[in-house]
């Protein structure tokens, strides 16, 4: 019991003081502190880098991490929308989120290529379109 | 009849909603008040034990282990829940991010309101 009670209060402080340096550590991340790889796969984001918000720097950072694991075809896809990416606003994001996350859901057999039905639907008179 | 044999007659009893009139209720109330106050003096015991080690507070100790204590831990529990949630969802969006931007579409196909409801009505014709 007594045990117990110290670990408690053991934990408190060390929350209490990982607060702090979380914070802390968020005002790293900052362009120059960026290792040379991750500044190269993230080069289109340079200009805003340090005006993004920490959540959005952890979450690039974690894009650069898979980036050379996609095709090249992947790669060049990403840096070029990245910029445009971070431009929306936080409810077009997630708006373009459930949108993908509803494509993604129809399976690709019954839908056909995804690029070509774009432009299917790009072409539809406004009045057809949903 | 034994003691417990007593004991488990009177609770049959009280839960089939025995009617007592006053005096019993008070005779039932003043006896249970007398096995409390028996009671009390060896529970204080045993928390007053088991603090021995949490620093010489004095009266605070009780009040430590039986609120802060459960409290804080309550409180780890649910600030714990909240970061790992939190790291989820980051984590979450992340790998969606990376999907979505390397997807045969352009941001403007999932930007835009009509064409996944469309995709999806053509999908099941």
């Amino acid at each position: 019991m007594a045990q117990a009670a110290r670990l408690a209060i053991a934990l408190v402080a060390a929350l209490l003081l990982a607060a702090p340096a979380g914070a802390a550590r968020d005002q790293d991340r900052r362009w120059a502190q960026l290792s040379t790889e991750h500044q190269a796969i993230l080069a289109p984001l340079r200009a805003e880098w340090d005006r993004l918000e920490p959540a959005q720097r952890i979450k690039w950072i974690g894009v650069a991490k898979r980036y050379p694991k996609f095709t090249p075809i992947g790669q060049q896809r990403v840096q070029t929308r990245m910029k445009k990416w971070v431009k929306l606003t936080p409810e077009q994001r997630k708006q373009a989120r459930e949108n993908y996350r509803r494509i993604s859901k129809v399976p690709p057999e019954r839908r056909g290529d995804l690029k070509q039905l774009w432009a299917e639907y790009q072409a539809l008179p406004p009045r057809a379109k949903p | 009849m034994n003691e417990a044999q007593f004991a488990h007659r009177v609770r049959q009893q009280l839960e089939a909603g025995a009617p007592l009139d006053a005096r019993v209720l008070a005779q039932l109330r003043a006896a249970r008040e007398q096995a409390l106050a028996r009671h009390r003096p060896a529970a204080a015991d045993e928390v007053a034990l088991a603090g021995g080690a949490l620093g010489r507070l004095g009266g605070v100790r009780p009040v430590l282990l039986r609120v802060v204590l459960p409290a804080a831990i309550l409180g780890i529990a649910f600030a714990a829940t909240y970061i790992w949630q939190k790291q989820q969802r980051a984590a979450e969006i992340e790998e969606l991010d990376a999907q979505l931007l390397s997807s045969d579409l352009p941001i403007d196909a999932y930007l835009d309101q009509g064409f996944a409801a469309w995709l999806k009505r053509r999908a099941s014709q």
